[in-house]
């Protein structure tokens, strides 16, 4: 069943979105991903990756309501 | 500022002190290794860096450097203890962005762990950067 999740973007990300956070419907990360680029075209230049409360995610995985995902561009600390 | 892993604007000469004393209460430190990453005046299309601001996804990151200290500790049974700090906001050219100590018992499990540590950080800290001109 599709949740209601937070998405939070970071680095690139917020340029590309022109926002820090919002709301997302998904029942997924790949669907959740689909909607991202499709509404954000510009988040396709940046290879992200994205983090599942607090976890960078190595696969796809379901979502449930109220879960956090984060939009992470390639890191760059240091 | 949520967590000891982070600190705003440049790791100063004063914090570098400070963190240095540390391990002080440690008589069985031996060996202590020491790097300090400090922002570097890149020239890019004829325009050189003056800054770079910093920005985290803090609450990750304080998460993973926490699991870079396990992963370290565990790797370097000598390790006695693991310090890092990292920058955000605005840092300048030539101030210093990133600090990491490591104290062991013995010089080649510090100098080693504290290079091991490195590398963790640049792979997994959730931290990115704007270059200021």
């Amino acid at each position: 069943m599709a949740a209601e999740v937070r998405v939070l973007y970071f680095g690139e990300a917020q340029e590309a979105t022109g926002r820090s956070e919002e709301e997302f419907t998904a029942r997924d990360t790949a669907s959740l991903r689909n909607q991202l680029i499709s509404r954000y075209p510009d988040l396709n230049r940046i290879p992200f990756r994205m983090a599942l409360n607090r976890t960078l995610l190595k696969g796809d995985s379901e979502l449930k309501k109220n879960d956090i995902i984060a939009i992470l561009p390639p890191f760059q600390g240091g | 500022m949520k967590n000891r892993y982070l600190v705003r604007g440049p790791i100063t000469p004063i914090l570098i002190s400070e963190l240095m004393t540390l391990g002080n209460d440690d008589a069985g430190a031996g060996a202590v290794s020491i790097f300090i990453g400090k922002v570097r005046d890149d020239a890019t299309d004829g325009k050189r860096v003056t800054a770079i601001e910093y920005s985290a996804y803090e609450e990750m990151a304080a998460k993973e450097a926490e699991e870079v200290i396990k992963t370290v500790r565990s790797a370097f049974s000598d390790v006695r203890s693991v310090i890092m700090v990292h920058s955000l906001g605005v840092v300048k050219a030539g101030e210093a962005s990133l600090f990491i100590m490591v104290t062991s018992g013995h010089r080649d499990h510090a100098t080693r762990a504290c290079r091991h540590a490195l590398e963790m950080v640049k792979e997994r800290l959730p931290v990115w950067k704007k270059e200021i001109f």
